[in-house]
């Protein structure tokens, strides 16, 4: 199968997979039983039938349901995400303004995570059950089942506010002005405007969330990693390459590693979803101003245009995700090309 | 700007390096003084006419002046701020304010009563969630540039308290017209100027809003104009912290001067350290016992008789004990109130004569009675813990209490049903003015359908003094009155309020100015550093 015909298949995947997902969203959305007015009017206003029928008015909410759908999905078409109830802004500019810092941190920690993940993951297959096989398991369980916002407390709590060796909450520190907006990225809008000490302080700022967040993504990896590797490592080609007398670390990096990283792309995909979408208490206790506590504050006032937006947005990073992995596959696994 | 690779990264070096003067420049000259303030940031607006929440109310209470204010820490008056002086029509419907010489918006305009006119009539149409507050308003007019007139649609004693709060923010009328804003009726849907607004101050106040982004922080500088005495911080930082956790930490580590949402026993494992500072004052929640006049419901409970015996039967100096800072209440008007009664005027425990009011209601061998609450821990007060030691106070004139503690919701099902004889619960005034009372006196909605004490169980006397209470508009007439009705309460009341418990905060010790409020929480141009 040649790429672009590839290409378009999953592309065409795709589409139904996003029609359905606004479809989902939009009634788990609207199951709720609460009323918006409730949470988004203060008491005194309740009792105001004017203002309660006006505000009900201006958000559609007087309409049947599924000519609200309808609506939604035509303005979705032209670009347009609805205003946000709460913040009384287009929904996209406020995904604009929350989305970088998001990225950045879930950038920083799959690379923390793939970087531990796949080390942990080669020492534990090559010394299979030896003690720093043992060790290295035992590491990875802690990395997935403790709980990351817990992780983020004491390290916060330890690392920074004892010993000092770690930057504070916040993406920068609290007296550091802001570099001028390009991106939303901190560290790259720094670097952009030449400003050192911001880029420093953005990057000092990174290390503890990356490492917390990194932690439970390296976990997973290991795992993966090193069974995919002791399975590939016990076929016929290793044995072929070892017996023509190749260097062990050739061997191991060159022939073993490559094969056995396809489920690890694989995992990425999801875990760079994850990251993006499910980081809510990590960013609450660094105070961390993404998209996940943005998320969280539209669904707790069901804040249904905020709500919608961030679902799709969610939705669509996994569909880029995964696409980006399916591509991938593309290069790394030539049995995909031939299938 | 089309400039060359070479030429835009030379450019970029020299600004830096431009910059990087400025600073030395700026460094050497005086020192800047910055506070920050690690806060749990909830709102989504700092446009006084669309803002109505803690973190709005703090940033506006700098950044705009409203007409009349109250005392730094509580409502027990009201006090004048850009109007000097106010008369009050005969009819109680006209409010004619006189506006402050020499006040200047941040661009330097002066104050006019256009400006006021334009910002409450803008407050109401807009029709966002303060709007409310200006729905009592009639008409407003401007008579002339230093006066203002403000006509209700009904007589409402509490409106100078409203007034107060910083959605009655005065703005610069033509600087907010610049930036999309209007006052017309269709303002819910012409007006623009919320995203101008969110992100500077077109105010009169000590300080200038420089930068909000949202969810991260908020900036404001000192206004260099200022009408006031000028505040000692340069700079103020609020940096969003959403974690008390998190703001604890940052406070220990010195990351933050003050954190405003800490827990009180996060506060109470600060006690002691060196290098914190711990403010402790009366918090806006009042405790009380509820005691059900509808015999069906509150049997023996029911008895005004009893009802006094419980009052003095209860250990005040007990609870303020347990709760470090709290007060006990004279009556169930909120302690900052003006004229509200508190612990000078609060009665005391008189075991003597509990019992010999228990005998005179035929309870001399005492009885068995059921108190409802919530299983809850409200503001760090634990209600379980209180609800014990009511079941001992009680014990010592023979009522043998049974706890019923349930969950929140259950709970207040019960009490909001008037189903509950006897029961513990707390109230914060919804206005921050005396007329609150009235909940809690015949004809009030707590009193009606909680605990069934009707207009029709009360002297004319009384009633005619409550029907007063509702329209008086005069300051001293008021004064006079709500003296008579706590006096009143006292006596006879199917409620006995027993404890304020305190608001608790911790700040790095060279911190000074700290003053809780009930409408803005923190003030911060009372603060400076040591």
């Amino acid at each position: 199968m040649p790429l672009y015909q590839y290409i378009v298949r999953r592309v065409l995947f795709a589409i139904p997979l996003v029609l359905g997902i606004t479809v989902v969203a939009f009634l788990i959305a609207n199951a709720i039983p609460a009323d918006p007015i409730n949470a988004n009017l203060p008491q005194s206003a309740l009792n105001n039938e004017r203002l309660v029928a006006a505000f009900r008015e201006k958000w559609g909410l007087d309409q049947p349901l599924h000519v609200q759908y309808l609506t939604y999905l035509g303005n979705l078409l032209q670009g347009d995400m609805g205003v946000s109830i709460r913040t009384n802004q287009p929904v996209l500019d406020d995904i604009r303004q929350f989305l970088p810092a998001t990225v950045e941190l879930a950038t920083t920690s799959i690379l923390v995570g793939l970087l531990l993940g796949v080390s942990f993951g080669i020492v534990s297959a090559v010394w299979r059950n030896s003690p720093v096989d043992y060790l290295v398991r035992v590491l990875a369980l802690i990395g997935v089942s403790f709980p990351v916002f817990l992780l983020a407390l004491i390290g916060l709590s330890v690392l920074h506010a004892q010993l000092g060796w770690t930057a504070g909450p916040g993406r920068l520190g609290f007296l550091v002005s802001r570099p001028p907006h390009v991106t939303g990225l901190y560290t790259v809008d720094a670097l952009l405007a030449g400003q050192w000490a911001t880029l420093r302080d953005a990057l000092w700022h990174l290390v503890l969330p990356s490492l917390v967040l990194g932690m439970y993504v390296s976990g997973i990896i290991a795992r993966i990693t090193r069974s995919s590797l002791l399975e590939v490592l016990s076929s016929d080609y290793i044995r072929t390459a070892r017996a023509k007398g190749q260097r062990e670390a050739f061997v191991i990096l060159r022939h073993g590693l490559s094969n056995a990283l396809i489920p690890v792309v694989t995992l990425l995909g999801v875990l760079y979803g994850n990251l993006l979408a499910g980081a809510v208490l990590t960013e609450a206790i660094f105070a961390w101003p993404g998209i996940g506590r943005y998320a969280y504050r539209a669904s707790t006032s069901q804040d249904f245009p905020a709500i919608m937006g961030v679902s799709m947005l969610i939705a669509f990073i996994y569909v880029v995700a995964n696409f980006i992995v399916d591509f991938l596959y593309f290069f790394i696994d030539p049995r995909i090309r031939y299938a | 700007m089309n400039l060359k690779p070479a030429a835009s990264t030379r450019a970029i070096g020299a600004l830096f390096l431009g910059a990087v003067l400025v600073l030395a420049l700026v460094g050497t000259s005086h020192a800047q003084e910055t506070i920050v303030i690690g806060h749990a940031e909830i709102t989504e607006a700092y446009d006084p006419a669309h803002a109505f929440n803690p973190t709005s109310g703090m940033v506006n209470r700098i950044a705009y002046d409203t007409l009349v204010t109250f005392p730094d820490a509580d409502a027990s008056a009201i006090e004048p701020l850009l109007a000097t002086s106010w008369t009050i029509s005969d009819d109680g419907l006209t409010y004619t304010f006189t506006l402050r010489e020499g006040v200047t918006f941040v661009d330097g305009s002066p104050l006019t009563a256009e400006d006021v006119v334009f910002s409450f009539e803008r407050l109401k149409n807009v029709q966002a969630q303060p709007s409310f507050l200006a729905d009592p308003i009639a008409s407003l007019e401007a008579i002339d540039a230093g006066t203002v007139a403000i006509t209700l649609t009904a007589v409402r004693p509490s409106f100078l308290a409203e007034l107060a709060n910083t959605a009655f923010s005065v703005t610069h009328a033509a600087t907010v017209r610049a930036n999309g804003g209007t006052d017309a009726a269709d303002a819910a849907e012409s007006d623009a100027a919320q995203a101008y607004l969110n992100q500077t101050s077109a105010g009169t106040g000590p300080y200038v809003l420089e930068s909000w982004s949202p969810q991260d922080r908020t900036v404001l500088v000192r206004n260099p104009d200022y009408w006031g005495e000028a505040p000692f911080f340069d700079r103020v930082i609020i940096v969003n912290i959403p974690e008390a956790a998190t703001q604890r930490v940052a406070l220990v580590a010195g990351n933050v001067d003050l954190a405003t949402d800490l827990t009180p026993d996060q506060v109470v494992a600060l006690e002691g350290e060196d290098d914190i500072g711990i403010y402790l004052g009366p918090g806006r929640w009042t405790h009380f016992l509820l005691m059900n006049r509808d015999p069906e419901v509150g049997g023996p409970m029911a008895d005004p008789l009893v009802a006094q015996a419980v009052r003095l039967a209860l250990d005040y100096q007990g609870y303020r004990d347990l709760w470090a800072g709290s007060v006990t209440p004279g009556s169930n008007m909120w302690v900052g109130l003006a004229g509200a009664y508190g612990q000078d005027q609060a009665l005391e425990r008189d075991l003597d004569r509990a019992r010999a009011l228990m005998a005179e209601a035929g309870y001399a061998d005492g009885f068995e009675v059921t108190m409802h609450y919530a299983d809850l821990t409200w503001a760090g007060v634990s209600l379980s813990t209180n609800a014990q030691k009511i079941q001992a106070d009680l014990a010592d004139i023979g009522i043998t209490v049974r706890l019923l503690p349930s969950e929140v919701q259950v709970a207040l099902e019960g009490y909001r049903n008037g189903t509950q004889g006897f029961g513990y619960w707390f109230w914060g005034p919804d206005k921050l003015d005396p007329v609150d009372f009235l909940e809690f006196l015949p004809g009030g909605k707590v009193a009606g359908e909680r605990a069934r004490w009707m207009p029709e169980m009360i002297d004319e006397a009384t009633r005619a003094l409550i029907a007063r209470a509702g329209v008086e508009t005069d300051a001293d007439e008021r004064m006079a009155i709500f003296s008579q009705l706590q006096d009143y309460a006292q006596q006879d009341s199917a409620f006995a309020p027993f404890s304020v418990p305190a608001v608790q905060t911790a700040f790095r010790a060279d911190i000074e100015g700290y003053v809780w409020h009930p409408q803005w929480g923190l003030d911060i141009a009372l603060l400076s550093r040591k």
